[in-house]
């Protein structure tokens, strides 16, 4: 699979990451170099996979304490009264 | 006195008091980690019984924890991790954090922020990774033993690049609460240490269920240190020819010098196929990735760490954040976890891994019904230069080949040292044993480590 500077960018849009077109280049090259080793995966016979590993037991749906508020808000870049401050995401006048 | 640090754990404790264990080990950083750059953060006012170090990507609520990333800011944990908290009640002196590829990406620790750990064998190579930190800080004495955490190999591979004993259990042994999570199915936290004993007497500690973690197995924790003295006569012990052509001829003498160890105790040896192996790293490379590229998207700007874009809309700040906060090798794995799990190109990636994966643990299912435990060399070679491999990231991921097999199939192994290269440089045996069947594989281990006592050779300090 190559990857080219466009789909190096739309990748980068899907993942909140971005580059400058010489990043993107970079990125796509690389990305095409280790692609072309996973895709041997393609000539592997999988009829006779194994069992898969099972599933992960949910535990009961039950309140429990949770963690310090104070502490939380020590942590965050930006907070008030209790919130995390983050930029208006509805466009107002 | 000679210096306690080089003592088995039980016998250190035994000469001095608590106080001087840990002052010894705060003395020991203090002299030694300018030349090798180990701990990230060193603890003010350490208390406890014994020293030990941790892995940067396990939190704790008295020093912050960076993962070795600029996104996490001071970031400072509201509370410890279920192995910090266990280890604790048990006199655990928490005295430094330790350095790693960044959220644990990386086999060389050079893809940390804040600079590459150095092999205390030779400083201009590398102490493998990604918890070179906790592997150098031991194999340098400054500390008894370290936790990491092992995704693909990384307690495995930096053990073995210094010359130490490294850990990875069972997948759910031991509760990834308060871990970063790299790749879900596959982290697990590990021991580092200089003995096999140590390391059994240490992981007896962390193991057990944990109802913060649902991936924590609820059966008991084995005694990990019954077996050690018990040998290896007519244990079955399977090699796995798989690989072995990739090995250069040092490192291929000294692994059939090492299997030579298990045929004079008495064990039965003979070759135990596991063809997938071939396959391993490419599996990895996207079932790691993709897990990584869903876990890494809660790094936004908007909780914890640094935020950037401030001024701008919400993209910004989540663009600008991660942009500036992530390093190169965290953006490329995002990049290629997020294109295999991209519509499209699920199934014929990530669908494609997971079912090649299930086909390897078949076959190690398959050679356990044959072979009490498996050997390979840990990794195909020794520590590489700084800077060697750093620009090749598909021949820096191909280091894991010997290592990415037991994480993908959750089954526990570990790493022995295993001799000496012509240059002086620290080479490895790996054990790797059935799911839940950490007490044959120390008992292996610690039957390999009595018989060639590499562990008591130290590096130039």
């Amino acid at each position: 699979m190559k990857i080219d500077r466009d789909e190096a960018r739309r990748i980068a849009d899907l993942a909140h990451l971005e580059f400058d077109d010489a990043g993107l280049d970079r990125m796509a090259e690389e990305m095409t170099t280790i692609l072309g080793y996973i895709e041997t995966l393609a000539a592997v016979d999988t009829e006779k996979a194994g069992e898969d590993a099972g599933t992960t037991p949910l535990r009961d749906d039950v309140l429990a304490p949770s963690v310090d508020r104070e502490k939380v808000a020590r942590n965050a870049p930006a907070w008030e009264n209790g919130f995390f401050v983050v930029p208006a995401v509805i466009e107002g006048e | 006195m000679s210096d306690v640090l080089e003592l088995p754990f039980t016998e250190a404790r035994a000469q001095v008091t608590p106080a001087e264990y840990v002052e010894a080990s705060m003395r020991a950083i203090e002299s030694r980690n300018t030349a090798l750059n180990a701990f990230l953060r060193v603890s003010e006012k350490p208390i406890g019984d014994f020293p030990i170090a941790i892995k940067d990507n396990i939190v704790t609520t008295d020093m912050p924890t960076t993962c070795a990333s600029r996104i996490l800011g001071d970031f400072l944990s509201p509370f410890d991790a279920t192995v910090i908290g266990r280890l604790r009640a048990r006199g655990a002196a928490i005295v430094g954090k330790t350095n790693l590829d960044e959220f644990a990406m990386g086999s060389s620790t050079e893809h940390s922020a804040f600079g590459p750990t150095r092999n205390p064998w030779d400083t201009s190579r590398v102490s493998g990774g990604s918890s070179g930190g906790s592997a150098a800080a031991v194999a340098a004495r400054m500390v008894p033993a370290a936790l990491g955490s092992d995704t693909g190999g990384s307690v495995r591979q930096p053990a073995a690049l210094c010359g130490i004993v490294g850990v990875k259990p069972t997948y759910g042994r031991v509760s990834r609460s308060g871990l970063v999570a790299f790749a879900s199915s596959l982290d697990q936290i590990g021991t580092l240490t200089k003995t096999v004993r140590e390391s059994a007497e240490l992981l007896g500690i962390i193991a057990g269920h944990d109802p913060l973690d649902s991936t924590s197995s609820s059966g008991a924790v084995d005694d990990y240190t019954a077996d050690l003295d018990k040998g290896v006569r007519d244990l079955r012990v399977g090699v796995i020819p798989e690989g072995l052509d990739k090995l250069n001829a040092e490192v291929r003498k000294n692994f059939d010098e090492a299997i030579d160890v298990f045929r004079r105790g008495g064990a039965k040896i003979a070759d135990a196929h596991v063809p997938s192996i071939e396959s391993s790293i490419a599996i990895y490379y996207v079932v790691a990735n993709a897990e990584a590229s869903a876990n890494l998207a809660r790094f936004d700007g908007i909780r914890y760490g640094m935020r950037s874009g401030v001024g701008g809309g919400l993209d910004d700040v989540y663009f600008g954040s991660r942009a500036q906060g992530f390093g190169p090798e965290v953006k490329r794995r995002i990049m290629l976890g997020t294109f295999a799990l991209s519509s499209g190109y699920y199934d014929a990636y990530y669908g494609r891994a997971q079912r090649v994966r299930e086909r390897l643990r078949g076959e190690f299912d398959a050679a356990f019904r044959k072979f009490d435990v498996l050997l390979t060399p840990t990794s195909p070679e020794a520590a590489f230069r700084i800077g060697e491999k750093v620009d090749d990231p598909l021949t820096m991921y191909l280091s894991d080949i010997f290592t990415a097999p037991a994480s993908l199939v959750g089954i526990p192994a570990m790493s022995v040292p295993a001799g000496f290269n012509a240059a002086g440089l620290p080479l490895s045996l790996q054990i790797a044993a059935p799911h839940f069947g950490e007490r044959v594989m120390f008992r292996a281990g610690a039957f390999f480590e009595r018989e060639t006592t590499y562990w008591k050779r130290l590096p130039p300090l």
